[in-house]
């Protein structure tokens, strides 16, 4: 905590920065992807690492951003306005089914989410004369901050990163804050945190909402990226593979769940070109990484960098977990 | 002046009456100490105080708020905390961030989300006080499962203190510690100002006849005797069905 890596942050923006200079036209398009993808797993990672929610439905919340920008953009075509309406609607969605879900826990939980997010799949599924049903709906609302429509991918590009940047920032404060801190010790320990006087139900409502609303701004972006939405994207599927992202990235870090998206985009993008077995590849990797990679990529990724730089007080390093953004808990100084 | 009432207290778990009819007066500044053989109900009766368990008949009053019925998060809101005779701790973040949560449960800003809990100055201010005074201090970086058995229980105390209750309910502090330790917690306790009202669950008798200004024996879930520590200590019955006939260790 006290020799915060101000450094890591840095990285990742200049990261974010230089990128467009190594990619190809097609790369920046994926790299938007990737971006977007980032935000709404980082946003389901925020309760399944920090406040021990494991949701299979948040899916619900991204689809429900992505329809909202679709649907009011038929009629109205401002891209502020837009955004604003996906993080409304998915916020009080989420809002909505917290208050009634949160005080389950555990496999209920994970049952009745994925309960949640099919009725809103299904929904989308029948109306087919708002939603366009099995075979969705065209994107007609342009991206435009008001300096004119964005369709160059570079620009796109440069949205995506900085909302991306945006997105993380926020996370990094917030789990650093008190409200975050909350959230931290009821995953940890919540009777305790109801002896010291907490609410714990309305510190998870308050977690759960802010994260659907991320994960609706996530969609609302991804409805200007792809041009093109169906039910799939309230899908339990779509759900499944964002745990899985968050799982093979790294539970309990900010970062971790955005480096699984990004790995799972990547890999998907240029594996499904070979085969259509993508979904098994997916599950192999996702068992392999739970059964040997312990912390997920980005714990590996940690035990290289401090096996090279930092050989001396590792340990010590190992423990600064919410400093570096990367949680050792379970295997701690057993490199 | 009276400032925790139970009243006609009940508790069963299904076909088990663990409690029967417990009633109890704890006043202002007073250290009362529950005894009882194990199983009696002491810290079932704790958890009923408390709301961490919810009860089946009775009241419980404190400083004349009555708060039976309401969810064990109130209690501290009427400026009571309790410990646990388990350690629960957060035992994989370090002893400061265990005193920052329980610091931070009691402030205005506790749903503060743009700002690094660690620039709050009173809560640095706080948790620096406390673990000074327990001597922690110099354990603050220590993740909380490494620390000593021993460590872990004062901390247990400590979190109960950080939200400065007028009340503390302390459910067998010294619980497995080593006899230095013992003695040290003892202090401690004994230590805590007058301002503190303490109920103290406890089974070394030395600590019990050491703090108690009044104690209560707690027999099958009933109360069976309440009175100054030397009634208790020359009541043959006491000795009888507490220590199954043996002597009381400090009489
Ligand atoms: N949650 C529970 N469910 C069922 N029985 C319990 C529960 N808690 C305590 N008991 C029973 O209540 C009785 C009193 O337990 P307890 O209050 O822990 O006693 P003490 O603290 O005096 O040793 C014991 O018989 C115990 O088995
Ligand atoms: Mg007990």
């Amino acid at each position: 905590m006290k020799n915060r890596p101000l450094w890591l942050n840095l990285v990742l923006l200049v990261v974010l920065a230089v990128m467009p200079l190594l990619l190809s036209s097609y790369g920046l398009k994926l790299g938007s992807e990737v971006l977007i993808m980032a935000i709404f797993v980082m946003s389901l990672g925020l309760i399944i690492g920090f406040a021990g929610l494991v949701s299979l439905g948040h899916a619900a919340f991204f689809g429900a951003g992505a329809y909202t920008v679709t649907l009011i953009g038929d009629h109205l075509n401002n891209t502020y306005v837009l955004l604003l309406a996906a993080i409304l609607v998915s916020g009080i969605l989420a809002f909505i089914s917290g208050l009634l879900f949160i005080r389950s826990s555990g496999a209920y939980f994970l049952m009745i989410t994925l309960a949640f997010g099919q009725m809103l799949y299904a929904i989308a599924y029948k109306m087919e004369d708002i939603t366009g049903g099995v075979d969705g709906k065209p994107v007609l609302a342009t991206f435009d901050l008001g300096f004119g429509a964005i369709d160059s991918r570079l620009t796109f590009y440069y949205v995506t990163a900085v909302a991306f940047a945006a997105s993380y920032f926020l996370l990094r404060v917030f789990i650093s804050s008190p409200l975050g801190k909350s959230v931290r010790g009821i995953k940890e320990n919540e009777s305790r945190m109801t002896a010291l006087g907490y609410n714990t139900r309305n510190y998870k409502l308050v977690v759960y909402t802010l994260s659907g609303m991320m994960a609706g701004f996530a969609g609302g972006l991804y409805s200007y990226f792809n041009e093109y939405i169906s039910p799939d994207l309230l899908n339990w599927m779509f759900s499944g593979q964002a745990l899985i992202m968050v799982i093979v990235g790294g539970v309990g870090t900010l970062l971790g769940p955005a480096i699984g998206a990004g790995f799972f985009v990547i890999l998907q993008n240029y594996i499904s070109s070979y085969t259509e077995r993508w979904p098994i590849i997916m599950g192999l990797i996702f068992v392999a990484i739970v059964l040997y990679g312990r912390g997920g990529i980005i714990h590996i990724v940690s035990l290289i960098w401090n096996l090279l730089f930092r050989r001396k007080n590792r340990d010590q390093n190992m423990q600064h977990k919410e400093g570096t953004g990367i949680d050792s808990s379970k295997s701690g100084t057993s490199v | 002046m009276t400032l925790l009432k139970v009243e006609h207290l009940s508790k069963s778990f299904k076909a088990l009456n663990v409690l029967k009819d417990v009633s109890l007066e704890v006043r202002e500044g007073e250290r009362h100490v529950v005894i009882g053989p194990n199983g009696a109900g002491k810290t079932t009766l704790f958890n009923c105080i408390t709301g961490t368990l919810p009860i089946n008949q009775g009241t419980v009053t404190v400083n004349n708020t009555q708060i039976s019925g309401l969810p064990a998060y109130t209690a501290v809101g009427v400026g009571m905390s309790r410990t646990f005779q388990k350690n629960n701790l957060f035992g994989s973040l370090t002893v400061e961030e265990n005193l920052h949560l329980a610091i931070n449960a009691c402030k205005p800003y506790r749903f503060n989300f743009f700002k690094p809990i660690n620039k709050f100055t009173d809560v640095l201010e706080e948790t620096e006080h406390l673990l000074k005074e327990w001597n922690l201090w110099d354990r603050r970086d220590r993740v909380v499962n490494e620390l000593s058995y021993g460590e872990q229980r004062l901390l247990e105390v400590l979190l109960a203190l950080a939200s400065k209750p007028k009340i503390l309910l302390l459910d067998e502090p010294t619980s497995g510690m080593s006899p230095a330790e013992t003695i040290q917690t003892t202090k401690l306790i004994q230590s805590m100002p007058r301002s503190i009202t303490l109920l103290v669950i406890e089974h070394d008798m030395e600590v019990v006849f050491s703090i108690a200004d009044r104690i209560t024996v707690l027999h099958h879930g009933e109360v069976f005797l309440s009175g100054a520590p030397e009634e208790i200590k020359g009541d043959e019955r006491v000795k009888e069905i507490y220590f199954g006939g043996g002597t009381l260790k400090h009489a």
